[in-house]
């Protein structure tokens, strides 16, 4: 079995436990002894893991790109490349018509970590050139 | 926050006001234990008497939507009593005389109708606090927050730890005690419309002669206004304002309030791209879908609600064509001409964080490794980090002291009536997090709670409209009419109920008014007016709540199946199904 140190990502006490792996699936979470959480942790966090590998309970994970050319048409896998060259080709269009604070983005308060909001925020202000990044902690 | 969460233990008084940490911070919560063990004094302002209460020397059962008359009169009580420090308020602030022009105003005598407290007990906890040795911590959560007048409130908060010098010193002053994992986080690496990462702001000149130095564009290319707030997103739209919506990780149909209208409004979007882990039902009205990793999946830095950076590791790989968040943006923007190119977390970290923020330069992956932190402000590398802030009373303005201000009393914007006779208040639950899209797909969670949630409800609230408990009940407002279950609750205020924000069918956030202030622009998600009706053939409810379940659950899985259908195959839809419709949660039954 391995042990992989990770931060909880649901509430922001910032409690440090291992993941469990087994055969590539989590199986099992074990506290550590963190600053906040001192070798504890409460129901999410013992409990909150096995999403990751797919349940299929609520909702299913997505694996591969898809995308839609008009509203009119259903969704289609697609590969990276595409998807992201149309993309690219609709927001600079948009930004070409409507100016650069006609596009927002948001970064993630949740597990995506604080390099993808670095990002995210440099690609709004450098690349698009809007200050229209925010994130959602107003909700 | 001003002070640690490991530190709260230590102060002489914790005043919890508008916060529930056994909900929303368990861990937090076992601290107000450890504090309450180790003798301090503990109040708690609340319309509900919260788990905390149980442990409270003080529980103030305030009515809903009055905080800032509450806590003008709490100053009130402060000044009556003699209680201000005045040589802290001399050296330390500025406006002390024009905020006891406005607190004057609100005697605890004048207000116990507004408030629902007893003058003696506004003074009696006013003294505890005030007085308290060595430190008094004021904690609040969303009950402060997302309240028309939530800026006024903090405002006031902030001042009362001023003028008592309950601030300034190691484990005293403000705990607003973040509810998201890395709320603090996204805030602190500027996705924010108003600051670069490390609270830079982007209308400072010099600050974006840095950034545009840094990121090697000419600076007229960065914006020298503040940005759109995500929160009138729907609006914007609406309004031809906003043409483009590149959403990572949030999924606003479930958690933003008037959740019916605002995808209405997104329909609006010529453009609307989701960078998600799952199919949630903000996906579903995406144009293109970007598959992300999962937490378990990636590696990277979290803050924690006191400003503490942590490292956390990924588990298991990438699963299918995911890709980390990070690396679909850069690919993105190097299509758009403008190229961004990163190895590994670390070496955002390092350049886009450590090297220009001078507040975090210290917070090194190595000093995160294993058990280790970094809690900002960190500015040098031997820097063992900052538990406390305004340390001695230096504050973070231009003058060092902090500025006291006090606002009048406004009432919340959808006052009950007749037709609406309760105030709807959305709050959380201990086993579910945000959307749900994470702990919906745990199991054991989902055990313990699952559709269509409750509507606590008082016992004589209940009783007058024949509900007894776990019945299925209609809640309506002037947005919508949902189905949920009543939880006939003897620890909540006559007059209100108390939802959470989760479920897809007893959805909070059909019903919500979707109103924000004026300076922050957070939705009033802790009041708005509604009716709660027994549902007379219980059968027919339990049995529509089963299909509605599976129908709302169905769709989201046939438009996620499209991804394992590839686009020159046979099969695949060229038309609309009935994925691309959602199911009417109001059936015309109804």
């Amino acid at each position: 079995m391995e042990k992989h140190m990770v931060v909880c990502p649901y509430c922001g006490s910032g409690c440090k436990f291992n993941l469990l792996v087994e055969n590539g699936l989590v199986v099992g979470s074990e506290p550590l002894n963190g600053l906040t959480n001192q070798g504890e942790l409460c129901l999410k966090g013992y409990s909150g893991y096995d999403f990751i590998n797919d349940t299929k309970i609520l909702t299913p994970r997505l694996y591969h790109p898809m995308m839609r050319t008009s509203r009119e048409k259903p969704l289609k896998r697609v590969s990276w490349d595409t998807a992201l060259d149309f993309v690219a080709e609709k927001l600079l269009a948009i930004k070409e018509k409507y100016g650069p604070d006609s596009i927002y983005c948001t970064g993630s308060s949740r597990g995506t970590g604080n390099e993808s909001n670095l990002v995210m925020q440099r690609f709004a202000r450098a690349c698009i050139g809007t200050n229209n990044v925010d994130n959602c902690a107003r909700t | 926050m001003s002070c640690g969460v490991p530190g709260m233990e230590d102060a002489g008084c914790l005043f919890l006001f508008g916060y529930n940490p056994n909900t929303s911070h368990p861990i937090v919560a076992r601290r107000v234990v450890r504090a309450k063990e180790k003798g301090a004094k503990i109040i708690v302002a609340d319309p509900r008497f919260i788990e905390t209460a149980r442990i409270a020397d003080i529980y103030m059962p305030l009515k809903n939507g009055s905080n800032v008359a509450f806590l003008n009169s709490f100053a009130y009580s402060i000044i009556d009593q003699g209680l201000v420090d005045e040589e802290f308020v001399r050296d330390h602030t500025t406006g002390y005389e024009d905020f006891v022009k406005v607190v004057e105003r609100y005697a605890p005598e004048r207000t116990k109708d507004i408030t629902g407290i007893d003058p003696a007990m506004m003074n009696e906890a006013a003294r505890m606090y005030a007085t308290a040795e060595p430190s008094s911590i004021i904690c609040w959560g969303m009950g402060v927050c997302q309240q028309v007048q939530n800026v006024e409130a903090v405002h006031t908060c902030a001042a009362i730890a001023c003028i008592t010098h309950q601030i300034g010193k190691p484990n005293s002053g403000v705990a607003p005690v973040r509810g998201q994992n890395n709320v603090q986080g996204a805030c602190d690496m500027g996705a924010l419309p108003n600051f670069f990462p490390g609270y830079q702001s982007v209308t400072n000149p010099e600050v974006r002669e840095k950034f545009a130095k840094a990121w090697n564009i000419p600076v007229d290319k960065l914006s020298d206004h503040v940005g759109y707030k995500v929160s009138d997103i729907g609006h914007l739209v609406e309004d031809g304002k906003v043409h483009a919506f590149v959403n990572m990780g949030e999924d606003p149909l479930q958690t933003e309030p008037d959740a019916a209208n605002l995808k209405r409004q997104l329909e609006g979007l010529d453009l609307f791209v989701c960078l998600d882990i799952f199919m949630t039902q903000t996906c579903a009205e995406a144009d293109v879908i970007l598959p992300a990793t999962s937490w378990g999946e990636h590696e990277g830095v979290f803050t924690a609600c006191d400003r503490t950076f942590q490292y956390f590791s990924a588990a298991v790989p990438p699963k299918g064509e995911c890709r980390h968040d990070w690396q679909i943006i850069s690919d993105l923007s190097t299509r758009m001409g403008y190229p961004m190119h990163y190895e590994n977390t670390k070496e955002i970290w390092d350049k886009e964080c450590r090297e220009l923020w001078p507040g975090a330069y210290g917070a090194t992956y190595e000093k995160m490794a294993g058990l280790g932190h970094a809690q900002w402000p960190i500015p040098t590398l031997d820097h063992p980090g900052s538990p406390d802030l305004f340390l001695g009373g230096k504050f973070s303005t231009p003058d060092r002291r902090a500025r006291l201000i006090a606002h009048d009393f406004v009432y919340p914007t959808e006052m009950p009536d007749e037709k609406y006779p309760l105030v709807l208040c959305s709050v959380r639950e201990v086993g579910h997090y945000s959307c749900r899209s994470m702990t919906g797909n745990c199991e054991q969670l989902t055990d313990l709670a699952d559709e269509p949630g409750y509507a606590h409800i008082a016992p004589a609230d209940a009783k007058a409209r024949g509900i007894e408990h776990d019945d299925l009940i209609w809640v309506y407002s002037r947005r919508g009419k949902i189905i949920t279950r009543a939880f006939v609750d003897d620890r909540i205020n006559e007059g209100a109920i108390y939802m959470t924000y989760q479920w897809w069918i007893g959805k909070t956030n059909d019903l919500m008014l979707h109103h924000v202030d004026s300076r922050s622009h957070t939705p009033e998600d802790k009041y708005c007016a509604c009716q709660v009706e027994r549902i007379d053939d219980q059968m027919w409810a339990e049995e529509h709540c089963q299909e509605l379940y599976m129908a709302l659950k169905e769709r989201l899985f046939k438009k996620a199946d499209r991804q394992y259908v590839d686009s020159d195959e046979l099969g695949v839809p060229t038309e609309l199904d009935e994925a691309d419709v959602t199911p009417d949660p109001q059936p015309a039954t109804a």
